[in-house]
Order: C-alpha cells, then sequence, then structure tokens
C-alpha cells in the first residue's frame, strides 16, 4: 500500500530530523567573522560548535571556515552571456585557486532574485571575501549589509554597487575614460576614412540599469558635444540625450531596430559616417543595420574586443573597439583579495565614488583602444584573441 | 497504520509533499555539511522567498476558480515602482508609499477582472494584456533605471523582530513569544476541537489522537522558534516571513470558513452549478482577481525592501514561480481544488529546491532544469494518485 510507504518514510524523516537537531544556529555565533587578527586555521564545520558560546560582542575572532591555502572566496557574476563575463568566470577560477584560495562562482542569469540568493549563500559557506558583479547594482543593499554584519569584505567588480552601506570598493575600468577613448577613436576614424568635415553621425548608449553606461556616455559627449555646436559632426536625428540613446539591457536586437528606425527615418538621401556605439555587440547590430539598408559602413566605435568584433576590426567592418582586458581587472581584484586575506585591509587608492550612501574606494584601470593598426600589439599576450588576427 | 491514520487525518496523500520537504532538507543539510539547517540559512530561505509564497497565495485562489493570472509579476514591478518613483519625487513617507503601492494592485486587479467578469474575456488573455501592459508601464515610468525606495522600507523585506527582555533565554524573546503564542494557540484550537468533536455525532472521540497531534506540532513549532530565533544577535524570524504567516492564516480563514471562500471553490469546481446554486459567479471572479494584484503589490513592497530599490526587471518570471508553487501543492488545473497550506508546502519545496542546489555551488541552469523536473514530478505522481483511486 503506498500510503504505508509514505507513513513510514515520514517517520524516518521525522526521527532524522530530530536528530539532526544539534546544528541548527546557536546565537552568538558570527557566520564566518573572519577578520585580520585570526588568520590562523579555525575548526571547519559549523556542527561542532556549541551552542552556549559566548556573547557576540567578542565573536570577532569567530567561527570561520578556512581550508588549508587561504579561505573562501565568492565570486558573484550577472550572467555568462557576454564573453567578457565568460572569461570573467574562468580566470576568477584559476586565478583564486592558483592563489591557494577555495573559490565559489556563481552567475544570476540576469535575474536579481537570483543574485541576492546566491551572495546569502556564499555568507553561509563561509566566503571572507565576496566579489560581485551585479545584475542591477542598487538592488543588492540588504543582502550586503548582510554581508557586513556577518564581517565579510564585499568588493565591486566591473560595476559600482549603489545604495548600500555594504562595499568595501570597487575595481573597474575607468568608465568616463572609456566613453572618452571610444569618442576619440571615433574622430579619429572619420578624419582618416570619411574625407572633409561635416559628419552624420548618430549616438548610441548602454544598458540604462548598468552604472557604467551614463558615464561612458558622459565621457564620449565630452569629447563630440564641442564638435557638434561648431558643426564639425551633424547628429542627423537629433537624439542626444543618453535616455534617448540608450539601449535597454544592453540589448542588442533593440540597438539594431532603432538604427534601423534612425535609418528609415533620418537618412534616406543622405550617408552615414559615424555611430557611437556603447560596446561591440551593438556595434555589430548597428553595422548590420546600414549593411540592410543599403548604407557604405559607417565608422562605428565598441567596447569588450569580443571574438567577432576583433575580426571585424581586422578585415575592416568595424572601426575600432575598445579592450578592458578581463585578464588584468580578474588580477588587480585578485591582489586586492590577498591584501583583505593577508590582514592588511583594502589598499590605497585615491579614486572614490559616491554611491548615494557613502563614499566607495575605486580601483582604475586604463582601457585600450584597438583599432587594425595596434591589434597585434594589444593582443600580443593574448594567444586566443591573436589567433583571430590572421589574413 | 491506523494509529497514524487517526493523528494525522483520514487523507494521507496529503502529507506526501511535507514529506518530500523534509527529506529535501535533511539531504541538502547532510550534503552541504551542515549549512542548510542554520538560523542565518532558514532565515535567508524565508526573506529571499517570502514575496513568491503571497504571490502563490492569491494564485491559488485564481487557479481554484479556473483562471489563471499571468500579470502579478509585471503588477508587483509596477505597483512598487510607482511606489519608489512617488515617494522620491514627493518625499513622501514610507506609509503613505505603501498606500500608494497597495492602491495600485487594487485598481490593477480592478481593472482585470473587469475584463474577465464583466466583459468574460478568459483570465489568461486578459492577464496576458495585463503583463504587457504593466511590464511596460514599469520600464516607460522608470526610464529603466533602477529608484531608490525609503530605508525604512527595508524593515519589510529585510528587517527583524526586537531583541528586548532576559538573555539567559539565549535566543530572540520576540520570536520565542512568537512561538509560544503559536503553541498556545494551536493547543486551544485542538482543545476545542475535541471537547466539539462528539457535538454531531454524538460519539466522543478518543483523546490520544489531539494529544500526539499537539505534542508533534509544539515540537515543530519549538524547534522552528528555537532555529529562528537562536542566530547572530539582533536577527529573528524575518519581518517578510512574519507578513506571510499573517497572510496564510487570513488566507486559510477565507478559503475554509467564510462563504466567499466557499463559492471561490464551488465556482472553480462547477461554474454552472454554482451559479444556479445562488453563487454569484462575476463577483466571485472580481473580488478574487482584485485580491491577486493586491496581493503582488505586497510581495512587490517585500521584494524592494530587500533590495533597497524598485527596479525595471522587478516581477520578471514571479508568475511562473507563483504558478509552480500552487501546482507542486497539489491544485488541479482544471480549478475546484488545492489548499492554502499545500501551496505554502509546493512552494517551500521550490524554494529548498533552489537554497539548497545554491549552497552546494549548483549553477542557476541545472537549477533550473532540476526545478522543471520537480515540477512535472509532483504533478504527474498527483494525476496517477487521483487515477488509481478512482
Amino acid at each position: 500500500m503506498k500510503a504505508k510507504k509514505a507513513v513510514s518514510l515520514f517517520m524516518t524523516a521525522a526521527l532524522t530530523a530530530a536528530a539532526l537537531t544539534g546544528c541548527g544556529g546557536g546565537r552568538g555565533r558570527e557566520e564566518a567573522v573572519q577578520t585580520a587578527n585570526a588568520p590562523a586555521a579555525v575548526e571547519e564545520t559549523a556542527e561542532a560548535e556549541s551552542v552556549e558560546e559566548a556573547e557576540p560582542a567578542d565573536a570577532e575572532e569567530g567561527a570561520g571556515t578556512t581550508s588549508a591555502g587561504g579561505g573562501i572566496v565568492g565570486v558573484a557574476l550577472p550572467w555568462l552571456g557576454t564573453q567578457n563575463w565568460a572569461e570573467a568566470e574562468v580566470m576568477f577560477k584559476e586565478q583564486l585557486e592558483a592563489a591557494g584560495y577555495e573559490a565559489i562562482i556563481q552567475a544570476a542569469d540576469q535575474k536579481v532574485p537570483q543574485q541576492q540568493q546566491q551572495i546569502e549563500s556564499m555568507i553561509e559557506n563561509g566566503a571572507q571575501v565576496i566579489v560581485v558583479g551585479p545584475v542591477d547594482g542598487s538592488q543588492l543593499g540588504s543582502v550586503l549589509e548582510k554581508a557586513k554584519d556577518a564581517g565579510v569584505y564585499v568588493i565591486g567588480y566591473d560595476r559600482l554597487l549603489e545604495n548600500t552601506t555594504g562595499v568595501d570598493g570597487v575595481v573597474q575600468f575607468g568608465s568616463v575614460k572609456t566613453g572618452e577613448l571610444q569618442a576619440q577613436a571615433l574622430l579619429q576614424g572619420l578624419e582618416e576614412l570619411k574625407g572633409e568635415a561635416p559628419y552624420n553621425i548618430e549616438l548610441f548608449g548602454g544598458g540604462p540599469a548598468d552604472p557604467n553606461a551614463p558615464n561612458f556616455f558622459t565621457g564620449a559627449m565630452s569629447v563630440l558635444q564641442p564638435l557638434i555646436d561648431d558643426g564639425t559632426l551633424v547628429v542627423v536625428s537629433g537624439q542626444t540625450d543618453f535616455t534617448q540613446c540608450a539601449t535597454v539591457d544592453w540589448d542588442n536586437a533593440k540597438a539594431q531596430s532603432r538604427m534601423d528606425a534612425l535609418l528609415a527615418g533620418n537618412y534616406s538621401d543622405i550617408e552615414i559616417d559615424g555611430v557611437l556605439s556603447p560596446n561591440d555587440g551593438i556595434a555589430r547590430a548597428i553595422i548590420t543595420s546600414c549593411e540592410n539598408a543599403g548604407q557604405p559602413i559607417p565608422v562605428v566605435s565598441g567596447l569588450d574586443a569580443e571574438n567577432e568584433s576583433v575580426e571585424w576590426v581586422w578585415s575592416g567592418r568595424q572601426y575600432s573597439t575598445v579592450a578592458k582586458p578581463t585578464n588584468a581587472l580578474v588580477a588587480e581584484t585578485v591582489s586586492i583579495i590577498d591584501s583583505l586575506i593577508s590582514g592588511n585591509g583594502m589598499p590605497e587608492t585615491d579614486v572614490t565614488a559616491n554611491n548615494g550612501v557613502i563614499d566607495v574606494p575605486v580601483y582604475e584601470l586604463p582601457p585600450v583602444v584597438v583599432t587594425k593598426d595596434n591589434a597585434k600589439e594589444v593582443f600580443a599576450d593574448d594567444p586566443d584573441r591573436l589567433a583571430l588576427l590572421t589574413d | 497504520m491506523k494509529y497514524i491514520k487517526k493523528v494525522l487525518g483520514e487523507d494521507l496523500r496529503q502529507y506526501t509533499m511535507v514529506v518530500a520537504l523534509i527529506a529535501l532538507i535533511i539531504i541538502f543539510n547532510i550534503a552541504s555539511g551542515g549549512k542548510m539547517v542554520t538560523s542565518s540559512n532558514f532565515q535567508n530561505l524565508i526573506s529571499g522567498n517570502a514575496y513568491v509564497l503571497v504571490l502563490a497565495l492569491g494564485m491559488l485562489m485564481v487557479i481554484v476558480i479556473g483562471q489563471i493570472d499571468l500579470s502579478v509579476g509585471s503588477v508587483a514591478g509596477f505597483a512598487s515602482m510607482v511606489m519608489a518613483i512617488t515617494a522620491r519625487q514627493f518625499n513622501l513617507p514610507w506609509y503613505i508609499a505603501i498606500l500608494i503601492a497597495l492602491a495600485i494592485g487594487m485598481i490593477a486587479g480592478a481593472w482585470q477582472g473587469f475584463f474577465l467578469s464583466r466583459l468574460g474575456i478568459p483570465g489568461f488573455i486578459t492577464t496576458l494584456g495585463g503583463m504587457m501592459i504593466f511590464r511596460g508601464g514599469v520600464i516607460w515610468i522608470s526610464n529603466s533605471i533602477s529608484v531608490p525606495v525609503p530605508s525604512e522600507l527595508k524593515w519589510f523585506g529585510a528587517g527583524y523582530l526586537p531583541e528586548w527582555g532576559p538573555a539567559f533565554t539565549g535566543m530572540n524573546n520576540s520570536t520565542l513569544l512568537l512561538g509560544i503564542i503559536a503553541i498556545v494557540a494551536y493547543v486551544i484550537a485542538q482543545m476545542k476541537k475535541f471537547t466539539h468533536s462528539g457535538d454531531v455525532t454524538g460519539k466522543k472521540e478518543a483523546f490520544w489522537p489531539f494529544a500526539v497531534r499537539i505534542g508533534i506540532v509544539a515540537a515543530v513549532i519549538g524547534y522552528m522558534t528555537w532555529l529562528f530565533g537562536s542566530g547572530r544577535t539582533g536577527t529573528s524570524f524575518p519581518i517578510p516571513g512574519l507578513i506571510l504567516v499573517i497572510l496564510i492564516i487570513l488566507y486559510y480563514l477565507v478559503t475554509e470558513r467564510t462563504s466567499f471562500g466557499r463559492h471561490v471553490y464551488a465556482v472553480g469546481g462547477n461554474k454552472s452549478a454554482a451559479e444556479l446554486s445562488g453563487v454569484n459567479v462575476k463577483r466571485t471572479y472580481f473580488l478574487t482577481m482584485l485580491n491577486m494584484s493586491v496581493l503582488a503589490a505586497v510581495a512587490g513592497i517585500l521584494f524592494v525592501g530587500r533590495s533597497t530599490a524598485a527596479g525595471p526587471a522587478d516581477g520578471t518570471s514571479w508568475e511562473m514561480d507563483a504558478i509552480a508553487s500552487v501546482f507542486i501543492g497539489g491544485a488541479a488545473v482544471s480549478g475546484g481544488v488545492g489548499t492554502v497550506i499545500a501551496t505554502m508546502v509546493g512552494g517551500l519545496v521550490m524554494a529548498v529546491l533552489n537554497n539548497g542546489l545554491m549552497l552546494m555551488g549548483v549553477g542557476a541552469d541545472k537549477t533550473q532544469v532540476i526545478k522543471g523536473f520537480v515540477l512535472l514530478a509532483a504533478v504527474a505522481f498527483d494525476v496517477y494518485n487521483k487515477k488509481s483511486r478512482g
């Protein structure tokens, strides 16, 4: 009889549950408070801890879980859908394990609730440092504060963590600088390929939920705006506000439809010379749209040096991209982790960014413009991309 | 066997999912090396899933009347975004902000209820439209940028009960008090049931099954109280969990003890029969849809409280989680069947799966696959059971 089976299962379950009672909470136990003054190896298992531990105030030396080599590091990534994030996953794993840490790396499939729960599970797993590449930088507030309360260091990776006190620093490529470089590369391409001014251009921005996107745009406009004002550049559609130019979710398809609409509406009898694009995916969407519309390929900027775009730059379809070597960013992050876990705290930096609540130390790396002329030099240490540059 | 039946009641089938839930918790606890059953993880489990369970409460009633609501995620996102934007723009206090969100939920629900009950457009179509309208609305009004919410709202999404009283209890005294209240309330309810057990049949039931039942439930509540209450100082049973418990009790009473609740089941079971016996079907449809959207707004508030900001993608695919919870809880696709408690168990099965797999470092991709299989298996098991019975 089925019911009988179910009941016996139920009983077993209930008994086992009772047997497991010992592994519950335990007031006064701080999750993984592994601060600077407690580098010594601590007892591993949570079950072993006595419930009647002392007052929480002196729990500082804590009951963190420490594996032999170094410690546990959590890495929460937004998704693995673009090349730079997929690379980041692999590189974090390699570099953290090479440095002797146990790495917990999870990607959130672009879902905020998923990422919140992943970060919580990293805290549960005893992570001492959590690196967060946020899906939405402003929606992790209470979870990151929970990490802070548990004594876990939080480092923002590639994007600012806003609207929370629970962040210790952010590692990223200078995003305003990136925008400036994109605009300069666009100008250089226009002069090189499209003859005399004035040039007809259009502007694209990134996903508004990504705090970097407006910065890219601001950086680019700081270069372009004076030239728009003096007539060297003509934005034919007149759309120069970030909100008009933004591409929701960095979605290439949305960028392509916008470009289709811009071309159909404004370029029936003139040619487009250049387009400011915030990343490579959008750049390719723009180029495809122009080709479909029978336009000559405009000078287009990019970002991320994705493989396909590296090929396009090499073959001349996309004028430029900006490389933000994931390797360098991961290496910088790991060096900060080293400093934190060995008890030296956050390294010095003079750059800070206000996240709406506190000033967050920022560790900025300079990005690199890639055109056909310098591609071989830029990727000299990157065999995968170098292999794309064939004749 | 007979004795167990006496304790648990005649219908043992409803315990299958409870068994599955307990088994999952134990398996994950062993597999993760004891990280599953800890105060902080259970607190996470509740605050991280309260919004889905709140949605599932409303979705249960929608599914029982034989409809479906695809718009709940979008309504939740829309209500909380309107709340965040108006609160920021006009510097409103948090309680006004909450009222605004609930009002938006009510308006959205009335809108959907109108199309379903007055115009007779199927709920699937009405709410598919609603899903697009409100999702588009969120993106439109927010320009796709997240908006911080008043900081007091964090209490609703990630807050804890206050600490007070003596420290010798070794736990959060608010949680302890709640646990004691829950046990006392259960004892009183069971005793009442016992004293009235002979009222109709004239034959009093034996006392011992009540005693055993009280013992088991008191032990479970007691353990949960200790588990939630004995975490890090400053933590307790989470506020979103408390809100959820209050809603569960409320909706348990509504569905089991009120005439509206009976109408909901009657309409879902056989619409024409219900109509002939004097049930106002249109009113039942309307109120159920209205209720769903108000609960969606509540879910939105809980989520943005936890997130500290309302985002343009909030609510995406929440309806699917809610619907899955209801069906895992044993509701019938054709309507008329399903209970509040079973739905909550169904939702917790999903939540525990998610949480346990995450603790073990299983990726989101595989988790998704596993959840899909569990949904199928649970419903298939249910269907098979019903067939083999009748």
